[in-house]
């Protein structure tokens, strides 16, 4: 597989909208990616967090890539979703059943699966199995390294990271293009380290708090994208100076760290109550048909209302 | 987190920006320094902004390491500025984007000029990227600043870069530490001007001196033997007279037709300036300066000439090593 260099900048990682019967809300995403899909690089689809990933089977995955697929082929934007299950075999099958949906549907932009390998796998042989899956992935991989994915298995493993070593040598195969990082800033910079062989190599933040504090430069997987994409996308140009657009001087810092105020205010409201109130507050919104979410029972009562306030005051809220 | 820990990680990330160049620095490099060895003209420094801190920094430090060059500001460049490019120069641009517009904009006007191109970025697929000859990596991983309010890890990468190449040209040019004396003659001025002045002033047989009475010829035969351009006149108990300076000569050679067979009494400027032995060299260097003069005769309080002292001893010569006394003044005009 030829080397493909994974997008730069702000990975938005919409929550997967259901109806109230519990059903892929069709019109609710097209909503969600219309909002969101020009102040993004890309958009990350059934993530195991804001996605309710591990709740997704492979017939919704592939509905959520043909739906997407289908909202954004007139100003295709790099899509990645999730293929991670259970095993190995059912990540695998997932996988192909994705590549089969998107070649039918022909996508214009990059397509980019997303691997937890931690979740079926040890790091014992994983530059093997991603040598093996490249032949029937037919797209380049983006690894997830989710520590705390990993240890809230049952059958917990031994390590819950990837070992740098191991993705020293992942990060040499073509077949993968870049990492979704969450952990600490030491282990992020050993992760770097082990990646400088290949400089297109995406280390993405996983956290928004550690790209609000300090960028990596590839960029960041940002739930709270979805309520606020304008603020993310001017934190996101300022920190990576993706195109030659004019800063709006004199004020232009004064912008960004108001901005960036506001996005790490709302990220502690909402990253309390998770996917529930983000839902909700969408719903009210009227850009998804429910707040139905896969996740238990949630009290969003408080964290609604500061949310909301908090949106209001920035512009961010209101009915379509 | 602590304060401490703030700030360990801010240098942690800045310390890794530089030690990730350290795998990426390729043939490239390798190529720009031999496009800078190759030139006739001079490496010219471009950048906006912090780069363009950083430009002006290593522009500083290719001059002090024996590699001509200037810093050119890319908005007075279309103003004009311009102008001090020429076909023998290259450019060393430095955006960490790729993106700078002022600096996208006279681009292809310094390579309609001839200039060679070298970038130094993080943004290789940038349109600066392209438009240049040779292309640095010199992007980061992360910025130690949140929300990247101002370039950190990028900016100091730039640098390191920088220092980089200048050192790796001054290895190659075989700089040396002659060389490094010639361009840092700022370095110990401070320390040569809280000298006493007996510390650095020409004594005993070094001291040019001729008798009052004495014919020009023989103050001539003086003033080329002591070799600092004067010489003094002195009376039979060796109190100072005068003093003749080659501008006292020249003076005198324009005005009569024959001096040699003078009195050097008729030629000498009476009442030179003097000093005292324990004044500092830094207030000699003061009286010269206002009388616009370059020697200044030391002498005790009976007028009797203990030393004289010249401009270049107080600024430094080649191989002047203080020390005390006569014998740090004898090495220096040996």
């Amino acid at each position: 597989m030829q080397a493909v260099t994974g997008p730069r900048g702000l990975i938005v990682e919409p929550i997967t909208p259901y109806t109230k019967v519990g059903a892929i809300d069709g019109p609710g995403l097209k909503r969600l990616l219309g909002r969101v899909s020009s102040h993004a690089q890309g958009i990350f689809l059934a993530s195991p967090r804001a996605g309710e990933g591990r709740n997704l089977d492979t017939a919704q995955r592939v509905e959520l890539l043909e739906l997407a697929v289908q909202i954004l082929a007139q100003n295709p934007i790099p899509i990645m979703i999730w293929v991670t299950r259970d095993t190995e075999e059912e990540s695998r099958r997932t996988t192909i059943a994705l590549k089969k949906a998107a070649e039918r549907r022909r996508y214009p932009g990059d397509l980019f699966w997303v691997d937890t390998p931690l979740l079926y796998h040890s790091n014992r042989g994983l530059p093997g199995l991603y040598r093996a899956l490249g032949s029937v992935a037919g797209r380049p991989y983006i690894l997830h390294n989710d520590p705390t994915l990993i240890t809230g298995l049952s059958r917990p493993l031994k390590r819950n990271n990837i070992r740098t070593a191991v993705l020293k040598e992942l990060a040499g195969l073509d077949e993968i293009t870049g990492l979704i990082f969450y952990g600490s800033l030491e282990r992020a910079h050993n992760y770097h380290r082990a990646c400088r062989r290949r400089p297109k190599f995406r280390i993405y933040d996983g956290e928004e708090s550690s790209f609000l504090d300090h960028p990596s430069t590839s960029g960041v997987v940002s739930v709270g994208s979805v309520l606020a994409p304008g603020p993310w996308a001017k934190i996101i140009e300022s920190s990576l100076g993706l195109s030659a657009n004019k800063k709006e001087y004199p004020d232009h810092l004064q912008q960004i760290w108001e901005a960036g105020t506001y996005l790490r205010s709302m990220r502690d409201i909402y990253s309390g109550a998770g996917v529930p109130v983000l839902k909700e507050i969408l719903r009210e919104m009227g850009l998804i048909e429910s707040s139905y979410h896969t996740l238990g029972p949630v009290d969003t009562g408080k964290a609604l209302e500061r949310l909301k306030e908090l949106m209001m005051r920035f512009g961010d809220y209101g009915r379509v | 987190m602590t304060i401490i820990e703030q700030a360990k990680n801010v240098l942690t990330i800045e310390a890794q920006s530089i030690l990730g160049l350290t795998e990426r620095v390729g043939p490239e490099f390798a190529e720009a320094v031999e496009t800078i060895l190759g030139a006739k003209g001079r490496v010219i420094l471009t950048g906006m902004g912090k780069s363009g801190l950083v430009a002006r920094k290593i522009s500083a430090t290719l001059n002090s390491t024996g590699t001509s060059s200037l810093f050119l500001h890319p908005a007075e460049a279309i103003h004009g500025d311009l102008g001090m490019v020429t076909s023998d120069d290259v450019v060393v641009a430095i955006s960490n984007s790729g993106h700078t517009s002022e600096i996208n904009r006279i681009l292809p006007m310094l390579k309609d000029i001839g200039a060679k191109v070298i970038l130094f970025t993080g943004g290789l697929d940038s349109p600066m990227a392209e438009a240049s000859h040779i292309v640095i990596d010199v992007g980061v991983e992360r910025e130690a600043c949140p929300l990247g309010l101002a370039p950190t890890a990028s900016t100091t990468a730039a640098l390191a870069m920088g220092d980089a190449l200048a050192v790796v040209l001054l290895n190659h040019r075989r700089f040396n530490k002659e060389d490094f004396k010639r361009f840092h003659p700022g370095g110990s001025l401070g320390e040569r001007l809280s000298l006493r002045v007996k510390e650095v002033m020409l004594t005993d047989e070094h001291v040019p001196t001729v008798r009052s009475g004495s014919r020009v010829d023989r103050a001539i035969e003086e003033i080329n033997a002591k070799g600092i351009g004067a010489t003094l006149i002195t009376g039979s108990d060796g109190t100072l007279e005068g003093i003749i300076s080659d501008g006292d000569l020249r003076r005198a050679l324009s005005s009569k037709d024959n001096i040699h067979h003078l009195k050097v009494d008729e030629i000498m400027t009476r009442s030179p300036k003097t000093i005292d032995e324990n004044d500092t060299s830094a207030e000699a260097l003061g009286l010269m300066e206002l009388n616009a003069i370059t020697h200044l005769v030391v002498v005790d309080e009976t007028r009797r000439v203990k030393g004289i002292v010249h401009l270049h001893d107080l600024l430094g010569r080649e191989g002047f090593i203080p020390n005390a006394g006569s014998n740090r003044a004898t090495r220096a005009h040996s």
